[in-house]
C-alpha cells in the first residue's frame, strides 16, 4: 500500500487540478441543470409521473458519468504515453499493476464526484416521490460496477494503443453499441433477440435494474440476476486489465 | 568492480533488429559515455537496463540484478533522466519532488524538496505550476528528481538538453560532485561530445546495432600526437613552458596549460604529470579527437 497512496492521490487530484478534468465537471454539471428542469417541468405538467422522471433522471447521470470514465479510461496509459509521463513513472519501483490499481481509483472518485453533484438534481426531480432513496442506492451500487467494467476495459484498451485518440475511438464505438439496445423500439427489445441483447450487455442490465427498482418498485430479489450479471462483467474487466498490464510498452 | 554488463544482447521491434550482439561493462565509479548516431538504440538499451523494456536475448545484469525480473527492485537503486520526459502541469515544482519521493518510499520536507531544486539551480520559492516552467527549467526538475533516491547508478539521457552554456557547466559540476563525492556511477547517453569530454572516464560507441568502441576516452595513440588541456589548482609554481617525455607544454594562460602528449596514452600521461607534482584537476582533448573518433565509428557502412 505504499506506493499506491501517492498515485490514488496523484489521479484524484488530476481529477480536479486539469484542465480537461474540471472542464469534464462544467459540462456535466450545465447538461444536469437542463435535463433536471426539462424533468420537473414535464412532471409540474403532469406529462410524466414523478418515478419516471427519477428513473431518466438516474439514466442520464449515469451515462454522463460513462461518458466522462470512457473518455478517462482512454487517458488513462495512452494519454500519459503521449505527454511522456509514463516513462517518469514506470523508471519508478512501481509496477505496472500498481498504476493500474492507483488509475482504476481515479475513476471511481471521478464516479464519486458525478454522483455528487448529481444528488441535488436527483433531489430537485424526485423530492415529491417515493422512490428516491432506492433510486440514489441503486444508481451508486450499479454505477460504481459500470465504472469498475467500462474504466477496466479502458485502460486495458489504452495500455495497448499508442494513442489517446485511438483509445478514445474505439471506447465510444464500444459505448454507443452498449448503449444501442437501450435506442430499440420497445417492441424489438420485448423479441427474444432484443431480450438477449438486454441481458448480455451491462449498461442495459444496470438500466433495466433502475428501471424495475424506481418504476416498478421491485425489491432486492428481484435484482439478483441483473446484479450477478454485473459482477460477471467487474470480474472479467479485472481479469482483462491484469492480464493486459502484465507488459507496458512505452 | 561491475556495476552494469550486458552480454550478447539481442533487440527486435517488428522485424527489425535495434540491438544485435551488444555487450558493453560499466565499473563502479564510472562516468560512462554512451555515444550513437539518432536511433542507435541507446535509449533502447537503457530501457531494457532498467527493466521497463525486455530483452529477445542475451544476458543484462545491474548491480547483479537481472532488470527483467528483478526491476521494481532495481530501480529502487537507480534512477535515470530520460530524453522525453514528460511533467505533470499542473503540479509545483516542489509538489512533484515530493510525490516522486514518495513513490521511491521517501517522505520529503519542504526543506528536502527546497535544498534538492537549490542544488539544481531552481528557485526554491518558485510556486508557479510546472506547466509554466522553460525547457530548462524542466531539465532542472528532472535532474532534481533523478536524484531523489541517491542512486547508486545514474542514467541520464541527453541531460543538457535544452540549458545554456552555464546551465551546463553547472549540471556538469553538479555530476563531477557526485561522482567524486558519493563515487556515483553515471551513465550519460549524448550526442553532445563537449560533455563527454568534459565528464567521461570511459565511452561506447554503438553504431549499426552494435558496439563499434568501447574504453577509454582517451583512445590509444601511438605514434600520434594528442593535444589536451590541462586546469591545474594553483598556477604560481608551474613554469610556462616544460617538457617530459612524450609531453611537451608550450602554452600556459592562467590555470590552462596545454600540452601535446606523444607515443603515450593520454591517462598514463595524466598520472606522471600528476606524480611529477603538476596538480591537475580537470583535463580537456583539444582539437576534439573524440569527434573524429567518433565520425569515424559511425560513418561506417553496414555490413
Amino acid at each position: 500500500m505504499r506506493l499506491y497512496k501517492p498515485l490514488i492521490k496523484k489521479e484524484c487530484l488530476e481529477e480536479i487540478f486539469s484542465a480537461r478534468g474540471a472542464a469534464l465537471y462544467l459540462v456535466v454539471i450545465g447538461v444536469l441543470s437542463v435535463f433536471s428542469l426539462l424533468l420537473v417541468s414535464n412532471t409540474e405538467l403532469s406529462l410524466l409521473e414523478n418515478a419516471q422522471a427519477v428513473y431518466m433522471m438516474s439514466a442520464i447521470v449515469m451515462t454522463l458519468a460513462l461518458l466522462i470514465i470512457v473518455i478517462r479510461g482512454g487517458d488513462g496509459f495512452a494519454g500519459e504515453r503521449e505527454r511522456e509521463t509514463l516513462e517518469t513513472l514506470l523508471i519508478t519501483p512501481v509496477s505496472p499493476a500498481e498504476i493500474a490499481v492507483a488509475k482504476l481509483m481515479g475513476l471511481l472518485f471521478t464516479w464519486l464526484i458525478v454522483f455528487v453533484l448529481s444528488m441535488p438534481y436527483l433531489w430537485a426531480v424526485g423530492s415529491t416521490g417515493q422512490n428516491l432513496l432506492s433510486a440514489l442506492v441503486y444508481l451508486f451500487a450499479a454505477g460504481t460496477f459500470l465504472v469498475i467494467i467500462f474504466g477496466g476495459f479502458m485502460l486495458a484498451l489504452s495500455v495497448r494503443m499508442k494513442t489517446f485518440k485511438g483509445a478514445l475511438s474505439i471506447g465510444l464505438t464500444a459505448f454507443l453499441l452498449s448503449g444501442s439496445p437501450i435506442l430499440l423500439g420497445s417492441s424489438l427489445r420485448q423479441s427474444a433477440v432484443g431480450r438477449v441483447v438486454d441481458l448480455i450487455n451491462p449498461f442495459a442490465t444496470a438500466l433495466n435494474m433502475l428501471d424495475s427498482v424506481v418504476v416498478d418498485s421491485l425489491g432486492l430479489l428481484f435484482q439478483i440476476m441483473p446484479l450477478a450479471i454485473l459482477v460477471f462483467y467487474t470480474i472479467a474487466a479485472i481479469w482483462v486489465l491484469s492480464m493486459t498490464i502484465r507488459r507496458v510498452e512505452l | 568492480m561491475k556495476a552494469l554488463e550486458i552480454n550478447s544482447l539481442k533487440k527486435s521491434f517488428d522485424g527489425m533488429k535495434v540491438l544485435e550482439d551488444v555487450s558493453m561493462t560499466v565499473y563502479r565509479g564510472d562516468i560512462y559515455g554512451f555515444l550513437g548516431p539518432n536511433g542507435s538504440g541507446k535509449t533502447t538499451t537503457l530501457r531494457i537496463l532498467l527493466g521497463i523494456l525486455f530483452p529477445d536475448e542475451g544476458k543484462v545484469a545491474v548491480l547483479k540484478l537481472n532488470p527483467s525480473v528483478d526491476g521494481a527492485r532495481l530501480r529502487q537503486r537507480v534512477n535515470v533522466l530520460p530524453e522525453s520526459h514528460g511533467f505533470y502541469g499542473w503540479m509545483r515544482a516542489e509538489e512533484y519532488l515530493r510525490f516522486f519521493g514518495q513513490l521511491y518510499g521517501l517522505q520529503l520536507t519542504t526543506t528536502d524538496c527546497r535544498l534538492q531544486l537549490d542544488k539544481v539551480g531552481l528557485d526554491p520559492a518558485d510556486i508557479r505550476p510546472i506547466r509554466t516552467f522553460s525547457r530548462g527549467m524542466k531539465q532542472r526538475l528532472g535532474i532534481a528528481r533523478s536524484l531523489l533516491n541517491d542512486p547508486e547508478i545514474l542514467f541520464l539521457d541527453e541531460p543538457t538538453n535544452g540549458l545554456d552554456p552555464k546551465g551546463r557547466r553547472g549540471i556538469h559540476d553538479l555530476l563531477l560532485n557526485l561522482n567524486r563525492e558519493k563515487g556515483m556511477t553515471v551513465v550519460i547517453s549524448t550526442h553532445i561530445l563537449d560533455d563527454v569530454e568534459r565528464l567521461c572516464n570511459r565511452i561506447a560507441i554503438l553504431h549499426n546495432s552494435k558496439i563499434q568502441y568501447e574504453g577509454s576516452l582517451f583512445e590509444p595513440v601511438v605514434g600520434k600526437s594528442t593535444r589536451y588541456r590541462f586546469r591545474v589548482a594553483d598556477d604560481k609554481n608551474i613554469p610556462n613552458t616544460w617538457n617530459f617525455p612524450g609531453i611537451l607544454c608550450q602554452e600556459k594562460k592562467g590555470q590552462w596549460i596545454t600540452c601535446e602528449i606523444k607515443d603515450m596514452q593520454p591517462d598514463n600521461a595524466l598520472k606522471f604529470l600528476i606524480q611529477n607534482g603538476i596538480p591537475i584537476i580537470e583535463a580537456i582533448q583539444v582539437n576534439s579527437g573524440l569527434e573524429a573518433m567518433y565520425l569515424n565509428y559511425t560513418t561506417q557502412v553496414k555490413e
